[in-house]
């Protein structure tokens, strides 16, 4: 289905879209959302409420202001972020920080358990080490880049241009795997 | 606008993760309705954003395409309902009409409970007011009981002599008892039929000692229960009743004389 059909039958509020949309992209989501909120009952919560605000939004998208995916991850992030705000999870998360200190200290380490994907650590791998620290920052740790900036005490404007720079990488190495 | 300059920025790619305020995301938005070459850059940017979180996926558990098709279901009655165009209408109506429902039936409760509050607030204070009277009617009968017991007391104690007064020619149905404790000279007045008397009268004891009369107090017949504490006497020979002005005299009005009676012992 081209993502055209697909969001005008979501749009039109074909129920069968809807699943096609969850087959293909629930994971992708839920990668998202479980590298924000880190435990999994409140990730399959939030999972729940993203696509339901997907379906009940639907007529909210304009397709001319970037992809439907880019949409739903917005969506994602925000749902997953206001999350890690509400206070049982914060509590549940400060102690799972300190289970997990060792194994999160040791970033490659880290992103390869989250992302059980075969070839995205080695992707990653390819990026110089800046380039590297931002992306898994910002798409694999759950960091905003104001969070970033702040607590790396890197200037604002520097992550997005390394950002930049880093995708630029990506696009031709995902192109070549 | 120079386009690389803006591009080089990071902006899009700060755009395509949805970390823009509003106001920087409609600026955007205006951009990119105005050059395609920011729509290029943005679609290549948002592929390769897609396709390394696709790659990163993780699968979530089964059950939850299930109940997320529950809960559409389940909820599917008003979902169904609004067009996408005028969605928004459509649930700004459901909202002012859930708000009026809201309102009615808080009004409704509101005046219930108010209604409730009141009646119980009655209850209340009829409770209290009986609680009031029953306390008062225990402490009467209290009162009146400790009064017998000690009147009993006295009227059953032999170092008391009781003294009969019997009506005079003035009023032969009057009667009257004095107990008198001759070593203690208490004097205790029984009455037993004296006529009410009007406001400005009382009634005066006497007691007859060494031949003269002595007064023993004055007293009111309304209002008076058991026996009648008067002043102490001693050697008294005899005990009489008088009527005198209120607050008495001191000397007997013997025209007035209603009961009489000497001491046998």
């Amino acid at each position: 289905m081209s993502e055209n059909e697909l969001v005008s039958r979501l749009k039109s509020r074909d129920r069968r879209a809807l699943e096609y949309l969850y087959d293909h992209y629930s994971g992708a989501i839920y990668g998202v959302i479980n590298r924000i909120v880190r435990t999994e009952s409140a990730s399959e919560e939030v999972l729940q409420d993203v696509f339901l605000r997907i379906w009940d939004r639907m007529h909210d998208y304009d397709p001319n202001k970037g992809r439907l995916f880019t949409w739903m991850l917005r969506i994602a992030r925000n749902q997953a972020i206001d999350k890690t705000r509400s206070k049982e999870l914060m509590n549940e998360r400060k102690s799972k920080d300190l289970d997990n200190f060792v194994d999160s200290t040791d970033s490659a380490t880290f992103v390869e358990q989250k992302t059980e994907s075969i070839g995205v650590a080695e992707i990653l791998n390819d990026l110089s080490a800046e380039q590297k620290f931002v992306v898994e920052y910002l798409y694999f740790k759950g960091y905003s880049q104001s969070e970033l900036a702040e607590e790396f005490n890197i200037p604002l404007g520097t992550v997005k241009t390394r950002l930049r720079l880093a995708m630029k990488e990506l696009r031709s190495l995902i192109k070549v795997v | 606008m120079n386009i690389e300059e803006y591009i080089s920025s990071g902006v899009l790619e700060a755009y395509a993760l949805g970390e823009l305020s509003p106001q920087e995301m409609a600026e955007v938005n205006e951009h990119l309705l105005k050059y395609p070459a920011l729509r290029e850059e943005l679609k290549r940017i948002e592929e390769t954003q897609e396709e390394l979180l696709m790659k990163a996926a993780i699968q979530p558990p089964v059950s939850g395409k299930a109940k997320l098709f529950k809960t559409i279901e389940s909820t599917g009655t008003v979902r169904a309902l609004p067009l996408p165009d005028n969605g928004k209408t459509i649930r700004w109506k459901y909202a002012v009409a859930a708000s009026v429902v809201l309102a009615m039936v808080a009004s409704y409760f509101a005046f219930d409970y108010r209604g409730r509050w009141l009646a119980s607030e009655e209850n209340l204070s009829e409770l209290i007011a009986q609680n009031q009277q029953i306390a008062r009617d225990y402490n009467n009968v209290h009162n009146r009981l400790e009064k017998i017991e000690s009147d009993l007391q006295i009227s059953n104690d032999p170092s008391f002599e009781r003294i009969v007064l019997k009506g005079t020619a003035a009023a032969p149905d009057a009667m009257a008892s004095v107990f008198w404790n001759a070593e203690t000279q208490e004097v205790y007045l029984s009455i037993r039929n004296l006529k009410s008397l009007a406001r400005e009268n009382q009634y005066q004891l006497w007691a007859i000692v060494d031949g003269k009369p002595v007064d023993a107090g004055v007293f009111d017949v309304s209002g008076t229960n058991g026996l009648l504490a008067m002043k102490t006497i001693r050697g008294a020979s005899a005990f009489a009743v008088t009527i005198e002005p209120r607050g008495g005299r001191t000397s007997p009005t013997l025209e007035t004389m209603q009961v009489i009676g000497e001491v046998v012992g």
